[in-house]
């Protein structure tokens, strides 16, 4: 199997802001990720699933290179995060609800800013543009602004102008947050076409289902730390991932749930 | 560098389909010519007594022509010396004085025509008016070049006198606030209004070269408030006449191709200064509302700036080198006609090195992520 992921040692943490400054507790610094490693391999869904404030998120950040580890690194087709920035992003799509599209631009608008911005060439640019448009039913709002489209259309704006260079990683955090269950079908549909065009998928969620799903490997994250990895099928054999899940909660966390 | 094309591209297509934007760079334009125009007309009612339809200019007249006679145009004084005569002028106790060249005589229907000198005092209403009776007299005869020598100072204004403060006091503060108006409709808007929607992480994902995203704004939101810039300008040069016309003699203040030009260019790169200051602090703000809060004292502070000018009698031309200050010096030395161009080249060179240092400090700022995604 071709690693694709390889996150080695990542830690992270932030100063708690004045308000939620809890003198006992570490002197107002929370440990968001800590000394994270794990791999990810081509062809792939990587699930992270972990409860509120496990640090999901601010992992998928540091690999998108929107944030900077404090320590460790990962590499993304063996380019770091930390030190060769500009080609991890080259090579990621990132998505989540963080990420915004101005909505006074027109879909085709978008589409077509970011494919340049990323070095798409034109005519490579315009057929993926209409092969995308078309799947998701956009081609019709194409020329109207985003702020005027429904929030599932806004989504799949959103999705298709992540992809729009045709990245070979892609990092989506919360994939179907906030969507009915119409459009979550769509999305989840369309990661695992993804998947067998053999690009490889790294997302986060608390759902259980979705990674019962979708994931073909998972990292069960509780406070910063990897508390599980393994393939799902290992993962559910001796129970359901729901109790297992609850099963290192309360070993990790010493908290009855 | 395509990147940089790409971005300003789309800072020009979000600007120009926002018609309230649009709207910010015409009004300035319109509001300087309307005000100043007003001004104009309130002053020329107050500042300038009517004289009397015959009222008999008085002057001294040096070297006069035989031939030419002033009879019941000119109340003849005389002086001890020129410097005498001016200092009357100055004070307004003498009207004009004139002064025909010693070798007249040979020159006179030669090849070169003769040098005729008339000081008078723009801001007396009679000297005014004896000057304008002597020039029409003078060229009706033809035979004689007037004032020339540019080097020289006929007007001999008194430069403290009301008119000339109020004109080199509020111009540059008019200017300065309308600039820094414009420069604050658009720079907040365009990068703290960019965090505060969440659009702005969205561009840092993308493998463009952070300096590459700033010079992009910077490019375009100087543009913009250029063009507003540009609209107080246009309202500056068709408002100028009204106000001078007023106040003072037309002819006597009139600007000269040089003073357009350097009027211009100095709008030019105070714009980018205040761009790229409130842009940084656009930068540091989490939202727009932040931002304001943050310019607002800051346009306050230029403003004042702008208005100092009369105050500050600079002993130094490097006091030109100061932000804001020595561009309001600048300014307020072009419409009075009295620019040092080094002084205004310095304030010109102070600005765009101000502008290239806050653009780098600002390609640093964008690389922090405290700063970039504050919440
Ligand atoms: N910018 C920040 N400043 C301060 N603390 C932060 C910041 N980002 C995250 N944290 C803290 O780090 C911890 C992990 O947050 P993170 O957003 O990564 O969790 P998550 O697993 O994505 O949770 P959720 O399911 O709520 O999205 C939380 O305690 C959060 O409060
Ligand atoms: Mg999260």
């Amino acid at each position: 199997m071709e690693e694709i992921l390889k996150v080695d040692n990542l830690t992270k943490s932030f100063k708690q802001s004045k308000k939620l400054f809890k003198p006992e507790k570490n002197g107002g610094v929370k440990v968001a990720v800590n000394n994270l490693s794990f791999s990810a391999y081509k062809g792939e869904i990587f699930g992270l699933l972990g409860p509120n404030g496990a640090g999901k998120t601010t992992t998928l950040r540091m690999l998108a290179t929107l944030i900077k580890p404090d320590s460790g690194n990962a590499t993304i087709n063996g380019k770091s995060i930390v030190s060769d920035k500009e080609a991890v992003r080259r090579s990621i799509g990132f998505l989540t609800s963080e990420l915004k599209l101005d909505e006074t631009f027109t879909p085709e608008y978008l589409f077509n800013f970011f494919a340049d911005l990323y070095g798409v060439e034109t005519n490579v640019r315009n057929a993926r543009k209409t092969q995308l448009f078309s799947k998701f039913g956009i081609n019709e709002f194409a020329g109207q602004k985003l702020g005027n489209l429904s929030t599932g259309m806004k989504q799949k704006v959103s999705l298709v102008v992540s992809i729009a260079h045709d990245p070979e990683f892609i990092i989506f955090d919360e994939p179907t947050n906030g969507l009915d269950v119409l459009t979550g079908k769509v999305v989840t549909d369309f990661l695992q076409e993804l998947r067998a065009e053999g690009k490889t998928i790294i997302l986060s969620t608390h759902i259980f289902s979705l990674v019962e799903k979708l994931c073909d490997r998972v990292g069960i994250l509780i406070d910063g730390k990897l508390a599980a990895i393994d393939s799902l099928k290992n993962l559910t054999q001796e129970k359901n991932l729901e109790d297992t899940f609850f099963g290192l909660y309360e070993s990790v966390t010493g908290e009855k749930v | 560098m395509k990147n940089v094309l790409t971005i300003i591209k789309k800072e020009f297509v979000r600007f120009f389909t926002d018609r309230r934007m649009v709207l910010m760079i015409f009004l300035p334009g319109i509001l300087i010519y309307a005000i100043y125009s007003l001004m104009g007309n309130f002053m020329s009612e107050m500042g300038q007594p009517d004289i009397d339809k015959d009222y008999v200019p008085t002057a001294y007249i040096i070297g006069l022509p035989e031939g030419l006679s002033v009879e019941g145009v000119f109340k003849i004084k005389s002086y001890e010396n020129s410097e005498a005569a001016k200092t009357d002028i100055y004070d307004s106790k003498l009207d004009i004085m004139v002064v025909f060249p010693a070798d007249f005589k040979e020159n006179y229907a030669g090849e070169t025509k003769p040098e005729v000198k008339v000081y008078y005092n723009s801001a007396s209403a009679q000297s005014a008016f004896g000057y304008s009776v002597a020039i029409a007299l003078l060229n009706e005869l033809n035979a004689f070049k007037i004032n020339s020598d540019v080097s020289e100072k006929f007007d001999l204004v008194n430069s403290e006198s009301l008119a000339a403060d109020i004109l080199s006091m509020i111009i540059p503060m008019l200017m300065f606030s309308l600039l820094a108006s414009s420069c604050m409709a658009v720079a907040p808007e365009s990068i703290a209004g960019e965090k505060e929607r969440g659009t702005m992480a969205t561009l840092l994902i993308t493998p463009v070269k952070r300096a590459e995203i700033v010079l992009g704004k910077i490019i375009s939101l100087s543009c913009f408030a250029m063009l507003s810039g540009f609209s107080s300008f246009i309202g500056v040069i068709l408002s100028l006449p009204k106000l001078s016309g007023g106040v003072f003699n037309l002819s006597s203040m009139s600007y000269g191709v040089g003073d357009y030009f350097m009027l211009f260019g100095l709008i030019i790169s105070i714009v980018l200064a205040m761009i790229s200051v409130f842009s940084v602090l656009s930068t540091l703000a989490k939202n727009v509302k932040e931002a304001s809060m943050f310019i607002t004292p800051l346009m306050i502070v230029i403003i004042v700036l702008g208005m100092c000018t009369t105050f500050i009698k600079s002993s130094s031309v490097a006091i030109h080198l100061i932000p804001f200050l020595g561009s309001g010096l600048a300014m307020s030395g072009i419409l009075s006609a009295a620019a040092s161009p080094v002084g205004v080249a310095l304030a010109i060179i102070s600005n765009l090195v101000f502008t290239a240092a806050l653009t780098v400090l600002m390609a640093f700022m964008f690389k922090n992520e405290n700063i970039m995604l504050k919440k």
